[in-house]
């Protein structure tokens, strides 16, 4: 460890005003590879521009348009580099098949429909005028298709709205949709923009809302197949599998039984029903206290353990004097032991979780008064001028303070029968745990080290004890971020990698912390020609004439500042919403 | 005539989704397209009868007279199936969005099918739900029913009996069965 105190000049990089500055590099703590950040911000603004993306690539490759190239991509869930797979092995025609886009002869589309034509829906013959044919050269009157249309978005199928006709599996025209819609229902046009322009979201795997409460507005896009822990603009950390809080090294499954078993307190509920029970005279819990199945209430009377009927007093070993329930046998007694064994096993990782969890929660509180002591420390004249290592010292203390809590409920399952009961010997088992635990009280006393340190009242301290101070900061900051990195290693190599079961991942672990989804970057391309209609209701929208609905005016404004840009009323999607949900609440 | 292709649902709890939607549907579309346009289309549905009732002896649609979005059928059992020489009756409620949503169909004459509910008479049958285009008429719902009869599904039962027969495979047993209540149920007394 030698070389981390070797000199002043190489501990003195530049100071840092706020914890942000450490996501920045920092070559001292530096295990994981690097890579560019993997997850993007998704905002109501870059919405438009994320899609875009997309189309325009279908459409140039397909040489189709805009609202074919969205049905393609809405049935492959926006995964472009799929639906290219799909062309390449089985071809344009099946692809268009499948997803429901009619590659009906063009020039036949292009004859005008006759002056009456007789609608198949209505049986009525209308003008040529009052009637539509769909890309799929189907025909029916513009009442019947608006009808339609409305009973679909109300279902909430907006997305794939389906030809009228028997069988007929292609996708209406979104312009057509639009268009006759806004002239009844304006308020479903809107609605069904909005279902259009989630479904990049919604049904996309590679993107998903931020869970935050209340939303922040934001949806994240992950580059990365690799599970992942994500930080959204707004600031929540989240698992980009479960969505739940950011858990690793718990897998979303271990993570999800850990929560429920927190919140039931099950074991606690099942240890008070079997050690206690109540008074048949007065009800109070009387809890046994020794093998004897006949129990005395503090209000004298006394009763059978096991059925709970009051008896007599006198008893031998097996029979209880005027009382025969016929369960005086040991059964009892051992499902008993068994619940006691679970809960005290649970209790154990449970209060090691939650001593470490609140620790993180006072922790916290540090962030603040630890600036006050750097800015003592600032005004001293003092040959130490740089006090980056009490920010980094912090930083390496949370981020390790949660893996720790988050490592507890991770061996409650590794090294309990719930999960993996059968993937190990008892002998394997033990082996493994002792291994992890090992790692696991190295990290403790480390983290309890630097903890202690950086809580104590260095600012008052002489110069020489101050520099002592920080060189135990820089080392033990180091030291955890290791044991942190071999921990993760561990439970990849030796634990989980080691399964039958490949079901149990985990986001990997990075010294810099959780990644902060970096802004989408907005680049509006040069061809705007195709626009993508988001839609204002009652405009008429042809899909082939440009109309430039996506201004550039909102390219380069940061995400933090947009939040805060809503204008009352001035937006006509409330992505603060999920679609259904602002369904629900309009219904 | 027409030919019939149609699937059956493939299972249970789909159907039981669908069909809440359905009446969630039909309490919020109420006033979305007009009931004029309903009993209008209904009104041409009912001419179209008459004049096919020669066309089609196997259904016989008819209106209730108060009500046009009341209808009943009588169908003729199909031949080579158990059901040959039954009459079976069915009781279409048509909703005010018809035919933008599917009428809803049931038997009144108790039969053995496993895609009939035994003792209500329900049907499951995907153009009657998800499957629906409005551009299907009450006689090609029937036309659809009469195909059903003719083929089963056994794997999305209503009717678990009739369906657990047929997928162990026998199909004498569905047979007999199925006959037995064809001629006590869908045929006129003798005497
Ligand atoms: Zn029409
Ligand atoms: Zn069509
Ligand atoms: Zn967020
Ligand atoms: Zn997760
Ligand atoms: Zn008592
Ligand atoms: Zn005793
Ligand atoms: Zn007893």
């Amino acid at each position: 460890m030698e070389e981390y105190f070797s000199s002043d000049d190489e501990c003195c990089y530049s100071d840092r005003d706020s914890l942000d500055g450490l996501e920045n590099e920092d070559s001292r703590t530096h295990w994981a590879p690097s890579k560019g950040p993997a997850s993007k911000v998704i905002t109501k603004e870059s919405l438009l521009a994320a899609q875009r993306e997309d189309l325009r690539r279908v459409m140039e490759l397909l040489s189709v348009r805009e609202h074919h190239a969205r049905t393609l991509l809405i049935h492959h869930r926006w995964d472009v580099e799929k639906l290219f797979a799909v062309l390449v092995e089985k071809g344009k025609s099946v692809l268009f098949m499948e997803a429901g886009v009619s590659l009906a002869d063009q020039q036949n589309l292009g004859v005008p429909l006759p002056p009456t034509v007789m609608c198949e829906i209505c049986i009525e013959d209308v003008l040529g005028g009052d009637a539509t044919r769909m890309d799929c050269g189907h025909c029916f009157c513009n009442e019947c298709w608006t009808g339609h249309f409305v009973v679909k978005i109300n279902e909430g199928q907006s997305k794939r709205i389906k030809c009228m006709a028997h069988k007929c599996n292609a996708i209406c025209d979104e312009a057509v949709v639009r268009n006759l819609v806004s002239k009844t229902h304006p308020d479903l046009a809107e609605k069904f923009d909005r279902f259009l322009l989630e479904s990049y979201i919604e049904d996309n795997k590679r993107v998903n809302w931020c869970p935050s409460t209340p939303h922040c507005g934001n949806a994240i896009r992950n580059e990365d197949d690799d599970f992942c822990e994500v930080e959204c603009s707004c600031g929540l950390q989240f698992c980009f599998s479960c969505l739940s809080e950011a858990h690793s090294p718990c897998s979303c499954l271990m993570w999800e039984l850990w929560v429920k078993k927190c919140r039931d307190e099950s074991e606690t509920v099942n240890w008070i029903t079997v050690h206690t029970k109540h008074c048949p005279k007065c009800h109070k819990p009387v809890e046994k206290n020794g093998g004897c199945n006949l129990v005395s209430c503090i209000c004298g009377q006394a009763f059978c353990w096991l059925c709970g009927g009051a008896t007599g007093r006198d008893h031998t070993w097996s029979s209880i004097a005027g009382h025969s329930c016929g369960r005086y046998k040991d059964d009892g007694e051992k499902k008993a032991e068994r619940a006691k064994r679970d809960l005290f096993r649970y209790m154990h990782y449970h209060n090691r979780y939650k001593a470490h969890t609140d620790s993180f929660k006072l922790e916290s509180k540090l962030k603040e008064t630890i600036q006050e002591k750097v800015s003592v420390l600032e005004d001293r004249d003092s040959k130490l001028r740089d006090f980056g290592w009490v920010n980094n010292g912090l930083y390496r203390l949370f981020r390790s303070r949660r893996v720790l809590s988050y490592s507890y409920p991770f061996a409650f399952y590794m090294f309990g029968d719930e999960l993996f009961k059968d993937e190990m010997t008892n002998k394997e088992r033990d082996i493994k745990q002792h291994l992890f635990e090992d790692q696991q009280q190295q990290l403790e006393e480390n983290v309890e080290k630097l903890s202690k340190f950086l809580e104590a009242p260095f600012d008052q301290y002489e110069e020489e004890k101050v520099m002592n101070v920080r060189m135990q900061v820089l080392n033990l900051s180091t030291i955890t971020d290791k044991l942190c990195q071999k921990m993760y290693e561990c439970i990849e190599n030796d634990l989980l990698g080691s399964l039958q079961l490949g079901i149990h991942n985990i986001a990997p672990y990075r010294s810099k912390g959780i990644e902060k989804a970096s802004e989408l970057s907005v680049c509006w391309g040069n061809n705007s020609d195709k626009a993508l209609h988001c839609g204002s209701s009652g405009r008429t929208t042809e899909s082939d004439q440009p109309s430039g609905s996506g201004s550039s005016e909102e390219s380069g404004i940061s995400s933090r500042k947009r939040a805060r840009m809503e204008g009352p009323g001035g937006a006509f999607f409330d992505l603060n919403l999920p679609a259904d949900n602002v369904d629900r609440s309009e219904l | 005539m027409m030919i019939v292709e149609f699937t059956v649902f493939s299972t249970f709890k789909f159907v039981a989704v669908k069909l809440s939607e359905v009446i969630k549907q039909q309490n919020n579309a109420a006033e979305l397209f007009s009931v004029k346009a309903s009993r209008a289309r209904l009104f041409k549905e009912f001419k179209e009868v008459q004049r096919e009732k020669v066309a089609d002896p196997d259904i016989q649609l008819s209106c209730d007279d108060n009500n046009i979005f009341k209808w009943t059928a009588l169908v003729k059992g199909p031949s080579e199936t158990p059901f040959e020489g039954g009459i079976f009756q069915l009781a279409f409620a048509v909703p005010e969005q018809y035919p933008l949503q599917p009428p809803q169909v049931r038997f009144l004459t108790k039969i053995f099918h496993p895609n009939v509910h035994f003792k209500t008479g329900e049907i499951c049958l995907d153009i009657l739900k998800n499957a629906w285009s409005p551009a299907w008429t009450l006689q090609s719902v029937c036309r659809a029913i009469i195909a059903l009869m003719a083929h089963p599904e056994p794997d999305s039962p209503l009717n678990c009996d009739s369906g657990n027969l047929l997928r162990s495979g026998d199909i004498r047993g569905y047979q007999s069965m199925a006959r037995m209540y064809t001629r006590l149920a869908a045929m006129p007394k003798k005497g």
